[in-house]
């Protein structure tokens, strides 16, 4: 129980995130960098087309962080909330004699296990529909200027 | 042949993603290869910008990852689908087939 709560209060640490991206996004990058040793660069050569084709990669980094901390952070929120809400609900319910109290704890236990299926069923963030998705995709093609020179 | 970049609709990447991962689980690398590979390089995604979209998806239930071993040896994120991503995945599709067929239809009636 003890471990429960302290995991819950526990806020995610961002040092840790940060480190986990980093890694994830150094791993893509060393990839990339061999296979362009692979087709025939060097080494130097090949770690510099490496970071210019992944981007930019501290701005990447950032985002990716920030993304994975409010995920946590709020799900921890609501986590917290929906127990303390269930908690005065029952209290309620159970401590009191008059059935308008009584239903109120019934109303609150509802909104809590509500609280709750919403954040298993929708992956639950606010931010979801604030955050545009910046399509990143490259459509290789002709361009008339090419056309015209072939 | 020249690289353009066209802006797709939104959506396009995550689609994408969601059907490569359909298969079996994979890391950022092995994603962007295999889309790659099937666009037959016609269609490139940016390698760093995969990354955000990866972070969005498991924030909204998508996708879920875990920390495994590369075809390398390296300590590497891997990515699956799950069971609310593949429902998304299915959605997604039929959504555009929709949208492709309709516009294909606009198309040849000019």
């Amino acid at each position: 129980m003890k471990i429960a709560i302290v995991n819950l209060l526990a806020r995610p640490n961002r040092k840790k995130t940060a480190f986990e991206v980093e890694e994830e996004l150094q791993f893509h990058i060393e990839m990339l960098e061999r296979k362009y040793v692979q087709q025939g660069m060097s080494e130097a050569h090949a770690k510099a087309a490496a970071l210019k084709r992944f981007g930019n990669t501290e701005r990447i980094k950032k985002q990716c962080v920030d993304i994975s901390r409010r995920q946590s952070l709020l799900r921890r929120i609501l986590k917290i909330s929906s127990i303390l809400i269930a908690l005065t609900g029952l209290a309620i319910h159970t401590s009191s004699s008059d059935y308008k109290v009584a239903r109120l704890g019934t109303v609150l236990i509802m909104i809590a296990v509500s609280g709750r299926l919403l954040l298993y069923v929708r992956g639950l963030s606010p931010w979801i529909f604030l955050s545009g998705t910046k399509t990143s995709l490259s459509v290789f093609t002709d361009t008339p200027k090419d056309a015209a020179r072939t | 042949m020249a690289n353009e970049r066209t802006d797709l609709m939104q959506g396009t990447l995550e689609l994408l993603i969601l059907n490569t991962l359909a298969r079996e689980s994979m890391h950022g690398y092995g994603i962007v290869l295999r889309i790659h590979e099937a666009a037959e390089d016609l269609l490139k995604v940016e390698d760093g910008s995969l990354y955000p979209a990866l972070y969005r998806m498991e924030e909204r239930g998508w996708i879920k990852s875990e920390w495994g071993v590369s075809e390398n040896n390296r300590r590497a994120k891997f990515y699956k689908l799950t069971s609310k991503g593949k429902r998304k995945l299915e959605a997604e599709r039929a959504n555009w087939n929709r949208i492709s067929k309709a516009i294909t239809k606009v198309l040849q009636a000019t």
